[in-house]
């Protein structure tokens, strides 16, 4: 029998290795072992999810590699989260992602929403071609810390900007932190219509949502 | 300001002075201006899609009003996947978009068939468009067309996020949709050669900001080899245009022989000339979206002799060109800078005058 410390390797060596097919195998294992789930989820499986971040990062992996890596970690989360002890959880950050209006492709939101995910953030995700009202009524009604939007269109980029505008309109600019991505746009953009911050791909989304909320 | 500018030359007199190392007025240059042109025209971009003489006249205007030196027919990426069977969005006034793949089922690889461009698909009003624009142009100007590459085809034929897993997980499955989509890229290119028009490759998936090098080597590069070898064996150079960063492949596209490497914004026009600059034309890269939408005409002046400074010695030569397509509604007056920068530069360049410039645009930008 494995021990614990040799699951939660093999855990996180299924997510970089792109073992989206046994994973959920080890998990189960993990499980039936008696061990905490948060901790498999925590020690394990987002373990591997930074380290496939990290070699992201470093361009040994691409985007196809990234998202089979976040299929092998989501089939180990379908097995380890329903274990989780229905606690509301303390200090969480939410954030409401989606692709801005005018835009139907989605992979780099997703790529977005999972490394936000692996990175401890609740995330609400409202999808693609998302109407620029309904990040606002998200904001009303999940009082999240910050909006993420996305496009890949330049026929989305003014929308971003009047996403930031109603916002303002509706007296909840002040309280979430705006961040923009995508191919057409820069931080130069993120400046010219007033949002928080830009980042060029799905891992530095995360080092700029830490370093907005100071976290 | 400066008044506007007047050209001396045609563009393909400028293009074979310019081959024959002869006196030119200024560097080629081609804002890339796609369905924008239904702007400058006065037609919704859905007539693009029914209509081969708006499709042609659109460009027509927009090379009249404008003076640049590309004309191409090229409405969105999926015509050649929607003529394999794929469903497009086709909206009012707005770039089409996929809808539907080809197929819903891998087990159905084996039923896709190569374009037959004379039937299938939105093909035939390009090749209509294609004779408007051979007739209205003649030899003032090269003509071309757009097409897709076969990597970036094989995702239109399944699901995007399906083709990225499948080279990982059914290498083979993949190689199937590459080579079919090959036929298709050759039929469409042989029937664009036929009329008396010049291919250029949009290879977008093969980017390093989506792929690997390794990935691209395999999957992307063999076909391209083959469609770049079948161009050429027709008497005709190719340009080859990939978004996003492609510093890494560039050697590998050079070697194919191409005529020129059009290059996005996130790449450097610097670097690639140095790396590639003495096998083929380096054309590029102002910003399409930050600068020539959503900048001022100033920053747009900025953007344009920067390109300039750092690619106007490339050794096989240097066409001052947007990253990507135009978005539609980018204003007027910023492709008007665009080309007038080109102008007031005229040739050959004196490079001591664009670092002055350069310094005194930063300046009153406050950079």
């Amino acid at each position: 029998m494995r021990t614990k410390e040799e699951l939660l390797a093999e855990l996180a060596r299924c997510v970089v290795e792109m073992e989206d097919d046994s994973v959920a195998d080890v998990a189960r294992e993990y499980a039936e072992a008696g061990h905490d789930p948060k901790e498999g989820i925590l020690n394990g499986l987002i373990i591997g999810m930074n380290q496939a971040a990290d070699l992201y990062d470093q361009e040994e992996y691409y985007i196809p590699e990234l998202l089979i890596c976040s299929a092998a970690m989501y089939n180990g989360l379908d097995v380890l989260k329903p274990l989780l002890p229905q606690e509301k959880q303390e200090n969480e950050q939410k954030i409401v992602i989606g692709v801005v209006q005018g835009d139907t492709h989605d992979i780099g939101k997703n790529l977005v929403k999972i490394m936000l995910e692996a990175a401890g953030f609740t995330m609400i995700d409202l999808g693609r071609d998302v109407p620029v009202e309904r990040f606002v009524d998200a904001v009303r009604a999940e009082n999240p810390q910050v909006v993420a939007l996305s496009t890949l269109m330049s026929t989305s980029m003014q929308n971003m900007g009047r996403v930031v505008q109603l916002l303002e309109e509706a007296g909840l600019r002040q309280q979430v932190k705006i961040i923009i991505g995508g191919g057409p746009v820069s931080t130069a953009f993120a400046r010219k219509i007033g949002a928080d911050g830009y980042s060029v791909n799905a891992t530095d989304a995360v080092h700029l949502v830490r370093e907005l909320l100071g976290a | 300001m400066v008044a506007k500018l007047k050209d001396q030359m045609t563009p393909a007199e400028r293009a074979s002075a310019l081959a024959r190392g002869e006196k030119v007025d200024r560097l080629p240059c081609n804002p890339n201006i796609a369905n924008g042109a239904a702007r400058i025209y006065g037609c919704k971009i859905s007539e693009f899609n029914t209509n081969a003489k708006a499709l042609a006249e659109a460009q027509i205007a927009v090379y009249r009003r404008f003076g640049s030196d590309s004309i191409r027919i090229f409405t969105d990426l999926f015509t050649c996947a929607e003529a394999m069977g794929a469903k497009a969005i086709l909206p009012e006034d707005n770039t089409a978009d996929l809808l539907e793949p080809a197929i819903s089922d891998l087990s159905q690889i084996d039923r896709l068939r190569p374009v037959d461009p004379y039937k299938d698909g939105r093909l035939p009003v390009q090749v209509e468009a294609m004779k408007y624009l051979v007739d209205a142009i003649g030899t003032e100007a090269g003509c071309s067309v757009g097409v897709v590459g076969p990597f970036t085809n094989s995702f239109f034929l399944v699901q995007m996020e399906k083709a990225l897993q499948l080279i990982c997980k059914d290498p083979e499955a993949m190689h199937k949709l590459c080579r079919i989509s090959l036929e298709s890229c050759k039929a469409w290119a042989a029937v664009v050669m036929d009329m008396g028009l010049t291919p250029t490759i949009s290879e977008p998936m093969s980017s390093c900001t989506v792929v690997s090098p390794r990935v691209f080597r395999e999957f992307s590069l063999p076909y391209l080899k083959e469609l770049v070898d079948f161009i050429k064996s027709r008497g005709r150079g190719v340009t080859m245009h990939v978004c996003g960063q492609t510093n890494k492949i560039w050697t590998d596209l050079a070697d194919l022989g191409i005529a020129g490497m059009s290059i996005d914004n996130v790449a450097s026009i610097r670097q690639c000339k140095e790396s590639i600059g003495d096998q083929v034309k380096v054309l590029g890269n102002v910003d399409p979206g930050s600068v020539m939408y959503a900048g001022t005409p100033m920053d747009v002046r900025l953007a344009t002799l920067e390109c300039i400074r750092d690619g106007y010695d490339s050794p096989k030569g240097f066409v001052v060109m947007s990253g990507c397509s135009l978005p539609v509604e980018t204003p007027v007056e910023n492709i008007d800078m665009m080309m007038d920068t080109v102008r007031e530069a005229g040739y050959p360049i004196d490079i001591e005058w664009v670092e002055a410039e350069i310094a005194r645009c930063k300046q009153v930008l406050g950079k």
